[in-house]
């Protein structure tokens, strides 16, 4: 089953696919998450090689799929591992989309249940959302790509102006000393970093939807360093504002950042509502492309039509959702699911690179 | 078990109900396709038969001058032009004809031949030839005059039209400040003659089809030859010969019947009453559509954002009708979101807003029985009320119903503490953005969704509304119209359709057609 | 695009599911003129907490605080926009007692039919006794922890009793609010600190170093604020009191003042001259000797003659400028070496950014020094260097 030529996407649609998927609930922890291992305020340069190490990794993966033009791994996992391999990883990688997409779920349900919805109950918050996702997602790869391009720009112009509008309680001082103690607290830091920047991934499929497959590496390239903008950005201003002491107590601290100030006499005195607005629009663009992946990873693993996959994984990912009984389970879960893509995407493609060119080799 | 068996008889007895219409359809056709005889009588008899019980049928039996041949002209009363059936077939047939065709050598008394008439006696430029009654019918009751000659087998079809239009106006529903005071009327033939006399138009081609099973009415596409991408053309093409349907009496019925999604709650299809947008739209490698008997043509395909364009942007300068293109986004949000995020943040978020802003709105609300939702929806259906109400009032009284509405009734609604003062502003804004809306059914739709943004907001509140936006997004980015997304230019990236898009760059920069349309020639200046 | 059957089915699907949330209701929807809008609290130590013990038939002998929550309702601005000016307060103050926070803001819902919502809360009041007395971290929990505590809200210390802050003899005003212009007057004059948020509060507790707080007084119903209290990092606890003089060299030490005025007498005529700061910068350089930590302040600051009632000379002469900087530099130098001696030999607490320098260009040292830095930072040499200019004299050369 290769893929029709109408549900190609192109290279900026590619590119927007990439940003959104990594933009997601790392935005609101990061800055704690990192500051907790760094302790220092260069926690920005931990997230910085973060992105870098993402970038390795990233091209890793496209390099690996571009070896199969056409396909994605779900297809040619099974080339170079043979059959039951393949399929075994393949399924691993199933499993891992819907289980990040149900963290990602749970995530956005958590933070709305408490910003924004106080007493709703979780599976009411969860259920439109998931039901709106299985909406878009039917109609296949194109329209998920389009609908990224709307939310993309609006993530760009609202991110930006909220954050610069923090520039008010920005204190320099809060940033410095820049390595006062060396590098190695900043090493420390960078595991944490690496896997807010988990995306590339999913190149391991969208490079075989790409009308030309050969710019991956520039999408993957590009695609990370927005992102690693993002990032950098909301981790200097949140420490400058709240101070490294000040963040490691904060559970949401980009949220705690645009909870901080207000500006009287726009016409909205406060701007957290704004990020949540555009975060919740992030976390549904992760959500719809793991859930995608899942469901494309199935139906090209069994070779049948992928909409009663969609259904069918609807239910699963809800439970899946609702399994971490309290907020530190959910991070928790999110550890594990960075542990495991470590290990999955860091050493996995790279080994299969290996054995493709050592077999494409013989051939 | 009982239910679907049912339910297949239902199908089935519809089959056959469809079968025989057919069945109908084709025995009309085989009984009226009967052959002229040529013998007076009879063929007088059978076309009698036929439309004979119509009061406005005319048959107006005379001798062609002294020959003493009998011959009827059949027209239909109004439809025809009188004037010309008396001076030009009645006046050469009777009066003038024995003085010319003494001298003519194929005269034989008793007879008159076909081509002696055609050529000589009748001043008419329109003039065709049946053989049956079918082709007769048609055409006697769409106005012509049909002349039937003892002896002739073949009816001679008179060209005497005179089709009931009015005069050209300025269209109503699409008034400009700046801009050509023309509008469609009903008469295809005027609109298309309006479409050509654009300028010099060899290119702009009209293709004529019928639709309308029974009714048979005229339709054309309209296309620029050098310029329309063939597969549009041939899309529009396909999709009009589908239409089976037994009456077309607007285009708005032809516009639903070739849509892409009929589900969906946006119109796909452009209407307009104006040519200059017609021709604008052909200009960008468009394709429309004319039905004779309505002043409304159809633009295919059409994106979103043409919904939120007028023809004005181009003729004025670039940098106001930007800006008022910018105003009209602006208009959309409101209109489609403002109570929406009204409900969320008086019901849900009032930590949201500002604290002054937070202190009026309680001020506002106190005494207010109702909760938000309800606040809001009394207003907005009053509101559509009024304005059903107005537009099918005459037009001096639909002034008073608005100030009776708008004015009397909101006042008063406040003064008896069932809405708030700031209910009424959100819901009055609301209703005057959505009028903002160059096309009428862009701005029904977005009101249409309104309501749902507000039950999406009452149960989510701000979470709602961001949710109803992705959904609405979801469902315009899977929308196509005849091939082309609905949301382009904003997607996919065309960096060049953007500059006539949220704004209007200058058009010493729009140097190329919309990219979307893939048309055959892309470049409009150089 | 074809609409297969999926699409029709999940969209009434969509729409049955719709229908069914509608019916169960709208769980977070709370109309706005139901709420009583919490705009400032105040937190008091009470001393003999009798009603309450008996009412909720508990007994605690740790302190009891009362808190005054001051409420903003629907009735409270309707009437005041409508009728003008009428005997009824714009604001209406709750109090009640306990032991801790939340248990107590609960019982007020016993008392009060609206329901109290916090997010437009704007200042925090703490009564001095409460603060010296109680754990800053532990009191505060509940308010760092809250969710509809905005972390931009204010913090300040009331001189007597923190409640009578929040009473006014005007009836339209809020005083609330008046407390939080009155704070925005920090830009022009260096006797008000900048404002002290929650947000920044968090990461001061947690650092574990001392801090300044606004200090407030409340006379016969009028607010004005005077001096400072002093926080000590180690027990969170306020630990004394700045005056307005000693504020004004905190204020000239961390160079964060945005304007005000300093009031020198001229040397040989004895009248004052008034010098108006136009800006401010303050330099503060550790200086790592071994173990020996020391400090200089630079402290330049451009200014005006503002007024001056030495009737012999003119700002026109430029000797006068001179003589005019030079005594209002020493008067700032006698400011800085003031509050230097309290903050160091008296309270013993780093109060004006010290050891946060230290850390920024010594994190080494900082980090061998960080837990007993009040301790060390009071035996610290600090030399100060003031240099001002005075660039104008307004519209009269007199």
């Amino acid at each position: 089953m290769l893929i029709s030529s109408n549900d190609k996407i192109t290279t900026s649609q590619a590119l927007v696919i990439l940003v959104n998927y990594i933009l997601a609930t790392g935005i609101l922890t990061l800055p704690r998450t990192s500051v907790e291992q760094v302790k220092t305020p260069d926690v920005w340069i931990s997230v910085f090689l973060g992105g870098l190490i993402a970038m390795i990794v990233g091209v890793i993966i496209v390099k690996l799929s571009q070896q199969f033009p056409e396909k994605t791994f779900y297809q040619y996992s099974q080339d170079i591992v043979g059959k039951w391999m393949g399929r075994v990883l393949s399924l691993l990688i199933i499993v891992y989309f819907f289980t990040i997409s149900a963290f990602e779920v749970r995530t956005m349900a958590e933070v709305t249940g408490l910003f924004l919805l106080e007493g709703t109950p979780t599976w009411a918050i969860i259920m439109p959302f998931m039901w709106v996702g299985l909406y878009l997602i039917i109609g296949g790869v194109n329209p998920i790509a389009r609908l990224f391009e709307i939310i993309f720009p609006i993530t760009i112009v609202i991110f930006l102006i909220v954050t610069f509008m923090s520039l008010g309680i920005f204190e320099i001082d809060n940033v410095r000393p820049v390595l006062g103690l060396g590098m190695l607290p900043v090493l420390k830091g960078i595991k944490t970093a690496t896997l807010a920047f988990l995306g590339p991934e999913i190149m391991l499929l969208i490079v075989a939807f790409m009308k030309k497959p050969d710019k991956a590496v520039k999408v993957v390239l590009v695609g990370l360093s927005i992102p690693l903008i993002f990032y950098v950005i909301t981790v200097v201003m949140v420490i400058g504002a709240l101070s490294i002491d000040g963040v490691v107590m904060k559970t949401w601290p980009t949220l705690e950042l645009m909870r901080s100030f207000e500006i009287p006499g726009l016409i909205f005195e406060r701007f957290e509502s704004f990020l949540l607005v555009i975060w919740i629009m992030q976390i549904f663009a992760t959500f719809t492309i793991t859930f995608y992946a899942a469901s494309l990873g199935l139906a090209q693993l069994f070779k049948k039509n992928i909409h009663p996959f969609m259904y069918g994984l609807l239910p699963i990912i809800y439970i899946i959702a609702m399994i971490p009984k309290n907020i530190n389970d959910l991070f928790k879960f999110g550890d594990m699911i960075g542990n495991i893509a470590l290990f999955l995407f860091g050493v996995l493609p790279l080994m299969l690179l290996l054995i493709s060119k050592l077999k494409g080799r013989k051939v | 078990m009982k239910w679907w068996k049912s339910k297949i008889k239902q199908k089935l007895d519809f089959e056959n109900q469809k079968e025989n219409a057919l069945k109908y359809a084709e025995e009309s056709s085989n009984e009226s396709s009967n052959q002229f005889t040529g013998d007076y009588t009879v063929d007088l008899e059978l076309v009698r038969k036929e439309i004979g019980h119509n009061w406005d049928v005319q048959f107006r039996e005379f001798q062609i001058g002294n020959t003493g041949v009998h011959a009827v002209i059949i027209f239909v009363n109004g439809l025809s032009d009188k004037e010309l059936i008396n001076n030009h077939i009645m006046k050469s047939l009777m009066l003038s004809f024995s003085e010319k065709s003494y001298d003519d050598p194929s005269f034989v008394k008793g007879a008159v031949s076909k081509e002696l008439i055609k050529n000589q006696v009748l001043s008419i430029s329109e003039l065709t030839e049946v053989y049956d009654l079918k082709g007769l019918v048609s055409k006697v009751l769409t106005g012509s005059t049909a002349l039937l000659v003892d002896g002739m087998s073949t009816v001679l079809i008179l060209g005497t039209t005179k089709g009931k239009s009015r005069n050209i106006e300025e269209p109503v529903s699409e008034a400009l400040v700046r801009g050509p005071r023309v509008g469609f009327t009903e008469t295809l033939s005027d609109n298309t003659a309006l479409l050509r006399q654009h300028g010099d138009t060899r290119n702009l081609s009209i293709i004529n089809f019928q639709v309308g099973r029974r009714t048979k009415k005229e339709l054309v596409i309209v296309y620029m030859q050098e310029i329309a991408d063939p597969n549009l053309v041939e899309e529009v093409k396909k999709r009009i010969k589908k239409i089976n349907i037994d009456d077309v009496p607007e285009s708005g019925y032809v516009e639903q019947l070739i849509e892409d999604n009929y589900l969906s709650p946006f119109t796909q299809v452009q209407n307009t009453e104006r040519p200059d947008r017609v021709f604008g739209a052909l200009m960008e490698g468009r394709v429309a559509v004319l039905l004779d008997g309505t002043p409304f043509a159809l633009i295919v395909p059409v994106t979103f954002s043409m919904l939120l364009q007028s023809p004005e942007d181009y003729y004025e300068r670039w940098l106001p009708s930007s800006l008022i293109r910018l105003l009209r986004y602006l208009a959309a949000a409101i209109s489609l979101l403002g109570p929406s995020l009204y409900i969320s943040f008086v019901s849900f978020h009032q930590g949201l807003i500002p604290t002054k802003l937070a202190f009026s709105m309680m001020g506002t609300r106190e005494g207010v029985p109702f909760p938000a939702i309800i606040e809001a929806l009394i207003m907005e259906v009053a509101i559509e009320i009024l304005r059903e109400a107005g537009l099918r009032l005459p037009k001096p009284i639909g002034a008073t119903m608005g100030i009776v509405g708008g004015l009397v009734i909101g006042e008063a609604a406040v003064q008896a503490g069932i809405v708030s003062p700031i209910m009424v502003i959100v819901v009055a804004l609301t209703a005057i953005s959505s009028f903002a809306i160059p096309q009428y059914s862009a701005g029904i739709t977005l009101r249409m969704l309104r309501f749902g943004a507000m039950f999406f907001a009452t149960m989510f509140g701000l979470y709602g509304v961001v949710l109803f936006f992705l959904f609405l997004c979801s469902h315009l980015v899977k929308l196509k119209s005849f091939g082309v997304p609905y949301v382009s230019p904003t997607v996919p990236y065309r960096a060049s359709d953007w500059k006539d898009f949220m704004v209007r760059m200058p058009l010493m920069m729009m140097k190329r057609r919309p990219k979307m349309l893939h048309t055959k020639d892309s470049i409009r200046k150089d | 695009m074809k609409l297969n059957y999926y699409n029709i089915r999940l969209l009434l699907g969509l729409l049955l599911f719709l229908m069914i949330l509608l019916l169960t209701g709208c769980w977070s929807s709370k109309e706005i003129e139901d709420l009583g809008l919490i705009v400032g609290t105040a937190l008091d130590i009470e001393n003999d907490g009798g009603s309450w013990e008996e009412q909720d038939g508990e007994y605690s002998n740790r302190d009891l605080i009362t808190i005054t929550n001051q409420f903003v309702t629907s009735e409270t601005i309707g009437t005041g926009a409508k009728e003008g000016s009428t005997q009824q307060k714009a604001y209406k103050n709750v109090s009640e007692t306990g032991d801790a926070i939340l248990p107590t803001l609960r019982n007020m819902i016993l008392k009060i039919d609206k329901r109290a919502f916090a997010e437009h809360s704007k200042v925090l009041v703490i009564g001095e006794d409460l603060a010296s007395t109680v754990n800053m971290q532990q009191l505060l929990d509940f308010f760092l922890r809250e969710l509809e505590i905005r972390p931009s809200s204010t913090i300040l210390i009331a001189k007597n009793r923190a409640s009578d802050t929040l009473e006014s003899k005007e009836t339209v005003e809020i005083p609330a609010f008046q407390l939080v212009e009155i704070i925005k007057g920090y830009e022009r004059t260096t006797k008000i600190l900048p404002p002290m948020t929650f947000a920044k509060l968090d990461g001061k507790l947690h650092s574990g170093s001392s801090f300044l707080l606004q200090n407030v007084v409340s006379e016969k119903g009028e607010v004005k604020f005077a001096g400072a209290a002093v926080i000590e990092g180690k027990t969170k606890k306020l630990i004394g009191v700045l005056n307005n003089k000693e504020l004004e060299g905190i204020t000239w030490i961390t160079g964060k003042g945005k304007g005000g005025l300093v009031k020198s007498l001229d040397e040989e005529t004895d009248q004052p001259i008034i010098y108006e700061v136009l800006s401010m910068k303050s330099k503060i350089i550790p200086h790592v000797d071994g173990d020996n930590i020391s400090f200089d302040v630079n402290i330049e600051s451009e200014g005006r003659i503002a007024e001056h009632w030495v009737l012999s000379e003119k700002p026109f002469n430029n000797e006068f400028l001179k003589r005019a900087e030079k005594v209002s530099e020493k008067e700032v130098e006698q400011l800085v070496k003031n509050t230097l001696d309290k903050i160091q030999k008296e309270y013993q607490v780093d109060v004006s950014g010290f050891g946060n320098r230290l850390r920024i260009e010594y994190p080494k040292v900082w980090k061998k020094v960080k837990k007993d830095w009040d301790q060390t930072f009071s035996e610290v040499p600090i030399k100060c260097k003031v240099k001002l200019t005075i660039k104008d004299y307004g519209t009269s050369g007199y």
